[in-house]
């Protein structure tokens, strides 16, 4: 009996501990508990740091590739981990905005970011979101019918376009630009394929009407140099859409320039006549709201064109 | 005297404590601050390319660019008829991402005369875009400017040697 109750006592005492033990272990715990905050905040903090500055730095590497007469070029762009470039299209303002917004993977975990860099001078036509290691960038100079602005059409290196039964000229282009996921002809079963016969394809290109079908939506293309039906071609309805608002935008504001130009240098004798097509080019082509509405404006920039060649100075 | 011990070593514990947090909260403003001096630095490089890899280009652009107004098409030859008109255009303040574009004849030089439409052609330097901030040093290329030009009976081609100047905003201070 006196020995239970000396081994109870004892037992007691195990579970006694000290009001100091208790202080600093509530503290530690609060410590610790504020230090792995305070870092995840910090990698957090960093992630979205290193999206902004990869994102800057895909802006600025796309820079070389705005160049003078070049008819197209590719380039490549790889990044140590694994990124999603979101393509994002704004059309709001004079000449609305280029967005890049990345994702990277850390830890396995893909980590989204609010930092969004934004260019005005730039069109980038894609997917909405791609992804990879290693994106292609291959650029077209667009006129219409003065120079605009060079198109960029960014590719994932782990998705392969074919194109089926294209006319000679593209198939040429393709293997001269020498970019290893767009291949003419032979298709894998893998292979986004873009047909421009009658096959029913994931992307069919039909040049009776200059659309472009993809995902069941249909886009509108003009011109004689392709640079739109590739940029129909490699990105989605909506990228395409807003990409050409804000092409048809600068085509305004450089037509207002060149309408500039030729008051300017009417009174040293080179007169074009075009001052008031021009006026109505820019018109045209702000009032333009959906691609299938391109082929109204083409025909006034054609007709801009056929005066400027036959006038006494050029003005472009 | 038990309880005046225990209480010394409560003491002992929050001054612990104190000293251990303070200690943490130290280490972290350094590494804030290096990171931050880091992200700095990373942003101006950041401009300086992109004033550098710009004005490359820049001359090339559609708002720039001779195109074949003056024959076959040149690189870096800007048209100086259809660049005057591009002075003081406000929707082109934001587009191109830099504070301040000019356009500077080296020869003939015509001095530091700003042109204006009054003055045009006889001036000396093209304040494209002049906003007033804190800059990064410029960046420059050689280019030919280029417009038309008449002697009262045919009209020519005249094009003047001359410099392009970009410069980026200073964001860091």
């Amino acid at each position: 009996m006196l020995q239970s109750l000396d081994k109870m006592k004892s037992k007691k005492g195990a579970l006694e501990i000290s009001f100091g033990w208790l202080f600093a272990i509530v503290a530690g715990i609060v410590i610790i508990f504020i230090a792995i905050y305070i870092s995840s905040r910090l990698i957090g903090t960093q992630q979205t740091s290193i999206s902004a500055q990869t994102g800057k730095q895909i802006g600025i590497l796309l820079d070389p590739l705005e160049t003078g007469f070049e008819s197209a070029q590719t380039t490549s762009i790889t990044i140590p981990s694994d990124t999603r470039i979101n393509n994002i299209c704004d059309s709001a303002g004079t000449f609305g905005k280029q967005i890049i917004n990345l994702e990277q993977k850390s830890f396995g975990k893909w980590i989204k970011t609010d930092v969004n860099v934004g260019f005005q001078n730039k069109y980038i036509f894609s997917d909405g979101q791609i992804e990879g290691k290693k994106f292609y960038v291959f650029s077209k100079p667009f006129s219409f019918p003065f120079k605009i602005a060079d198109l960029m059409y960014i590719t994932s290196s782990d998705k392969r376009y074919c194109f089926s039964n294209a006319p000679n000229e593209i198939n040429q282009e393709i293997s001269t630009l020498n970019q290893s996921n767009l291949v003419v002809d032979n298709c894998a079963v893998n292979d986004v394929k873009i047909c421009f016969g009658k096959e029913n394809c994931e992307i069919n290109v039909d040049f009776s009407s200059n659309s472009v079908e993809k995902n069941g939506t249909k886009v509108y293309f003009a011109g004689d140099d392709r640079t739109l039906m590739y940029a129909a071609i490699f990105s989605n309805k909506t990228i395409y859409e807003c990409q050409i608002k804000r092409l048809m935008s600068r085509v305004g504001e450089i037509s207002s320039l060149y309408a500039s130009k030729e008051l300017l240098i009417n009174g040293k004798g080179c007169q074009n006549d075009i001052g008031s097509n021009l006026g109505e080019l820019s018109g045209l082509a702000n009032e333009l709201n959906k691609s299938n509405e391109l082929e109204i404006v083409k025909i006034e920039a054609d007709m801009i064109n056929q005066k400027n060649n036959a006038g006494v100075c050029q003005l472009w | 005297m038990v309880s005046s011990r225990g209480q010394m070593k409560i003491q002992q514990m929050i001054f612990m404590i104190v000293a251990v947090t303070l200690l943490f909260i130290l280490v972290g403003v350094f590494f804030l601050s290096i990171n931050l001096s880091n992200l700095k630095k990373s942003s101006v490089n950041l401009a300086e390319e992109n004033s550098m890899l710009l004005v490359s280009k820049l001359a090339n652009s559609p708002e720039f660019s001779c195109g074949n107004a003056f024959g076959s098409s040149r690189t870096n030859c800007i048209d100086f008829d259809k660049v005057i008109s591009l002075k003081g255009r406000t929707e082109y303040s934001d587009f191109w991402g830099v504070a301040k574009i000019e356009i500077r004849k080296i020869y003939p030089n015509q001095g530091d005369t700003l042109c204006t439409s009054k003055n045009y052609p006889d001036c000396g330097v093209l304040k494209i875009l002049d906003k007033n901030v804190k800059i990064l040093p410029y960046s420059s290329n050689f280019v030919s400017l280029c417009r038309k030009e008449t002697d009262g009976k045919i009209v020519y081609d005249k094009c003047e040697l001359a410099m392009l100047l970009i410069a980026s905003q200073d964001k860091t201070s």
